[in-house]
């Protein structure tokens, strides 16, 4: 019967090594030491799901106790074909099963992994949260019931054991099972229930194992290796796709089930459905399309209606994967914020799944929302998204006295890389303008670029067209190299991200810091002199600046240095997009605006500032003050900064 | 090779972009003839024309559903005319008609279409470059097919005219169409809700933004708009709050409009707003902010609210006309 079961997990196993081995190549075997890491931390010590206690430690129980109560699953496989086996004395587990304080150890992990299963229920039936809605709920109640199964049945065997003086390890040391034992009295009848306990429990134990495979608790085995193989480097940086190797190599996005990559398709593997992406996601919460787990959940349903049939079918052409597996519509919604990776417990990388998608949609079908159109033209044009003249590109900065870089200058100690925002945009440039003047009173040999600065292709890159990217990266970092430049402050997170993170796989290699970390030190050091007012300030973390690149605590530190600061309950990696990420600056937002959510947020903390270290969040969050008709000034931190030195 | 051309028909003779369409076949036919298909009555007069552009026949299809648009009957007597004098190549202009008769064309011989060329060199294949991504990309492609089916993007291609002018022959005939054949066809026409005056087309835009207050607050923008016979605009938080439809909305994500005079009504100046209508030659703002950006881009400005301006315009636009 065991060999039956393991035949049936071996068939489905091998199926799925075949369907992640279908996936296109990505490298992701490097950087050991960082995945061991990960590993340790993330699964044994439960770090994303902790982020929420209740649920959190509802589920480290029951994972901890399994990884504790494994000895004594490989001893009921061995007990229960003879209830006196005669382990050789110096097994391992023959030392094992005769120590006080595992039985102990057992008998408190027992204890909460059922206090973990009610704590589940408790959550799943009584309080109900809305990221289980979509999930597959019948199938969870049952897995909940086949572990307490397994536990109950563990207790209730031990109690037999213990009944029939069977126990190799001193009683009292197991306080659940020596109480339960008191329930046993006739010793002929125990023995038969003691058979009946060590069955049971062996029987679900390999009914779970041939019934994991096929269900969302699949995660048990793949988890581990999706959390080994996750994203090691800066969660803004996106994979390039490289367009010099041959054509049958060349890569356009995913397009169907093979183009995903293979981490791609154990990701689908991996998904548990708990929800905590879709309760994070922005475009969800405001009532979009979007859900980063029903996009998982649809692109595993894929995987699995077509992946077997590319790999035993002769000539089968997979079907595209929009919109059948996802519509346009969930792939557009996106903000690529990010809010659902850190979340996910099991390190699905659902932004570059969205991005993949946007990828082949644009380049292969040029698919995509009809407004975002004349933004890639700007882009490709124009060298900026809004198709204004590049020479107007450092008209913010006249009579500010700040070095414009021509061709031969002396190299700056530091570049400052405006960004078209902040350049182009009226609300933007106030930042622009803050920036240089604060560099240029710390006495800094600062430069720009002035009309020789470009987009960064960013937002071209997020809407999926790499090419345009690529051309921009190689543009941009030519110039950079030319003019000699080795440090850039960026104030834009989006230009930052870029710059630090995607411009090295394209050779340029710069010290690259956001202008809070900069203006920071430059407070630490005395070399700012702030003086700071009574203002209430809330400060609104940027996606590309807290989540993807972790800088979280310059900016607060300048706040507290011009204010009184305030905290929003989203905040620092868990903060909520201002709605503008993911080109979502050019696209036209359907239903509820993200904005006016966020706006709501800071607004409730009753800060009479917000304060904003992006252009586009300035500008997305001023537009929500204004739609809302809240009685709330949003600035830069940098202008907050300079207002601070004015008054001193 | 010989070509085919899909004409189009204007009230005052042929399309220019047909003409453009024309000029393209000729580089393409060499010295091959040129065909051309015309549909619906009195279709033969445009004969006159074509001899300056080297067509050696116009063929008229008839048919009482050609009084109106229907493209797939179009394309059906396109097909039709073309397997009959095997012409290699099949062309038409690159407008939203001919673009959709030559899909027809391609769906019925299941070959495909380039849409969209601004040049092509003859060969098998023919070598095409086209527009794509609103002009921005330049595509090589090679297309294969019997016919090749190609439109010519819009004012790709000058026109031009061959001197000395030939005759050209009519030839007149009846497609078969079947049933299937009839069932694209204009059933009605209404008039756009703006009074015929499309807002990337019109001479005078009238915009506001979240200054009207309410989708009725529109009111004295329409009258205004009505009374300089422009079409009436808004800015993007006036959509995103669901005042006017998407298609009202000026824009970077929205309309991109070229007007003489752009009056602009308690809109801010948001760069993505002005990136949508920088083409205007001049812009009059009315907003109570002085330090509004819009200012910045502004020819003229009456700083004052737009619900005492526009009416006071509107009345003394009256008055002048003595209404």
């Amino acid at each position: 019967m065991a060999a039956v079961a393991l035949v049936l997990f071996a068939r489905r196993a091998l199926l799925l090594v075949q369907l992640v081995r279908l996936g296109a190549p990505l490298a992701r075997f490097d950087d050991l030491p960082r995945r061991v890491k990960n590993e340790t931390v993330i699964v044994l010590g439960q770090k994303k799901l902790l982020q929420r206690v209740v649920p959190g430690l509802m589920h480290a129980f029951i994972f901890w106790g399994f990884v504790v109560l494994f000895p004594t699953i490989v001893l009921a496989a061995i007990y229960v074909v003879d209830r006196e086996p005669g382990l050789p004395a110096n097994s391992p587990l023959a030392w094992l099963e005769h120590q006080g304080w595992f039985a102990l150890v057992v008998d408190v992990f027992c204890l909460l992994v059922l206090v973990g299963v009610a704590t589940a229920f408790w959550i799943r039936k009584v309080q109900r949260p809305g990221r289980f809605h979509g999930s597959h709920l019948a199938e969870a109640d049952l897995i909940l019931g086949l572990i307490t199964g397994i536990v109950t049945t563990l207790l209730l065997w031990h109690a037999s054991q213990i009944a029939l003086g069977l126990n190799d390890w001193p009683s009292g040391w197991s306080p659940v099972s020596n109480a339960l034992s008191g329930l046993f009295a006739d010793s002929s009848t125990t023995e038969v229930l003691e058979r009946v306990f060590v069955w049971s429990h062996v029987l679900i134990i390999l009914s779970f194992l041939v019934y994991l495979p096929y269900s969302k608790h699949l995660h048990i085995a793949t988890a581990g290796p999706n959390v080994f193989f996750t994203r090691t480097r800066a969660p803004g940086r996106l994979e390039p796709l490289r367009f010099d190797g041959p054509d049958d190599e060349l890569r356009f996005g995913a397009g169907t089930v093979p183009d995903l990559t293979w981490k791609g398709i154990l990701d689908t593997m991996s998904c548990t459905e708990c929800g905590r992406c879709q309760d994070v996601c922005p475009a969800y919460a405001t009532g979009k399309k979007l859900s980063p787990k029903l996009l998982i959940m649809d692109l595993r349903d894929h995987v699995f209606a077509e992946g077997p049939r590319v790999l035993r079918e002769d000539g089968f052409e997979p079907t595209p994967l929009v919109p059948n597996a996802v519509t346009d519509e969930v792939v557009w919604d996106c903000v690529t914020c990010g809010a659902c990776v850190q979340e996910c417990p099991v390190a699905i990388e659902h932004v570059d799944h969205i991005v993949d998608l946007r990828r082949h949609l644009v380049m292969v079908d040029a698919r995509f929302p009809a407004e975002a159109e004349p933004m890639l033209r700007d882009v490709e044009r124009s060298s900026n998204p809004w198709g204004k003249p590049q020479d107007e590109r450092a008209a913010w900065a006249e009579g500010l006295g700040v070095r414009v870089l021509k061709e031969g200058s002396k190299p700056p100690e530091i570049l400052y890389w405006v960004g078209c925002a902040a350049s182009f945009d009226e609300r933007a440039r106030l930042a622009a303008e803050s920036t240089v003047k604060l560099l240029l009173a710390a006495r800094l040999d600062v430069a720009i670029l002035g009309p020789r600065e470009s987009c960064t292709g960013d937002p071209a890159r997020r809407m999926g067209n790499e090419y345009v990217f690529q051309s921009f990266a190689e543009q941009n970092v030519a110039t950079l190299d030319a003019a000699g430049v080795t440090k850039i402050v960026a104030s834009c997170p989006h230009c930052f991200n870029t710059l630090a993170n995607e411009y090295p796989d394209f050779g340029g290699r710069y010290e690259v810091v956001h202008h809070t970390e900069l203006l920071a030190d430059l407070v630490r050091r005395g070399r700012l002199k702030p003086a700071p007012s009574g203002d209430t300030i809330t400060y609104h973390d940027s996606c590309y600046l807290a989540r993807h690149n972790d800088v979280l605590e310059s900016p607060r530190e300048l706040v507290a240095a011009v204010g009184e600061p305030i905290e929003m309950e989203r905040s620092g990696k868990r903060t909520f997009c201002c709605g503008a990420g993911g080109a979502h600056m050019w696209m036209e937002e359907r239903g509820k605006a993200i904005n006016e959510e966020r706006v709501r947020e800071a607004a409730e903390t009753g800060a009479e500032t917000l304060a904003v270290a992006c252009p586009f969040c300035t500008i997305m969050l001023d537009d929500g003050v204004r739609q809302t008709g809240r009685d709330l000034r949003v600035a830069d931190v940098s202008t907050l900064l300079v207002e601070a030195l004015e008054r001193s | 090779m010989s070509v085919l051309v899909v004409l189009e028909r204007q009230p005052e003779g042929i399309d220019e972009l047909s003409l453009q369409a024309l000029t393209f076949a000729r580089s393409l036919a060499a010295q091959a003839p040129v065909h051309a298909l015309a549909v619906g009555r009195d279709a033969a007069v445009l004969a006159t024309r074509l001899g300056e552009h080297r067509v050696s026949t116009l063929h008229v299809a008839e048919h009482e559903v050609f009084d109106s648009y229907a493209p797939v009957a179009v394309a059906r007597a396109a097909v039709e005319l073309s397997e009959r004098l095997e012409t290699a190549t099949v062309v038409a202009a690159g407008s939203e008609r001919g673009n959709e008769v030559l899909a027809h064309v391609g769906a019925l011989l299941d070959l495909p279409l380039a849409a969209n060329c601004i040049e092509a060199t003859p060969g098998d294949p023919v070598r095409v470059i086209r527009l794509r991504w609103g002009g921005s990309l330049h595509e090589e492609a090679d297309v294969r097919g019997a016919p090749v089916l190609l439109t010519v993007a819009p004012h790709a291609v000058a026109t031009e005219t061959v001197a000395p002018a030939s005759e050209s022959a009519i030839e007149t005939f009846t497609p078969a169409l079947s049933d299937a054949d009839l069932l694209v066809r204009v059933s009605e026409r209404t008039q756009a809700e703006t009074g015929g005056v499309s807002l990337g087309e019109a001479k005078v835009v009238v915009s506001c933004g979240r200054g009207a207050g309410s989708p009725e607050g529109f009111g004295i923008i329409e009258e205004l708009a009505g009374l300089l016979g422009g079409a009436v605009g808004c800015s993007r938080a006036v959509t995103m709050a669901g005042w006017r439809p998407h298609t009202d909305q000026v824009g970077q994500t929205g309309t991109k409009i070229a007007p003489d005079i752009y009056l602009a009504c308690g809109i801010s100046g948001a760069t993505q707003h002005m990136a949508g209508c920088k083409g205007a030659k001049s812009i009059l703002a009315i907003n109570t902010d002085p330090d509004a950006p819009i200012l910045a881009s502004a020819d003229y400005a009456v700083i004052g609210d737009l619900h005492e301006v526009v009416p006071a315009i509107s009345a003394e636009l009256r008055k002048a006309r003595g209404l």
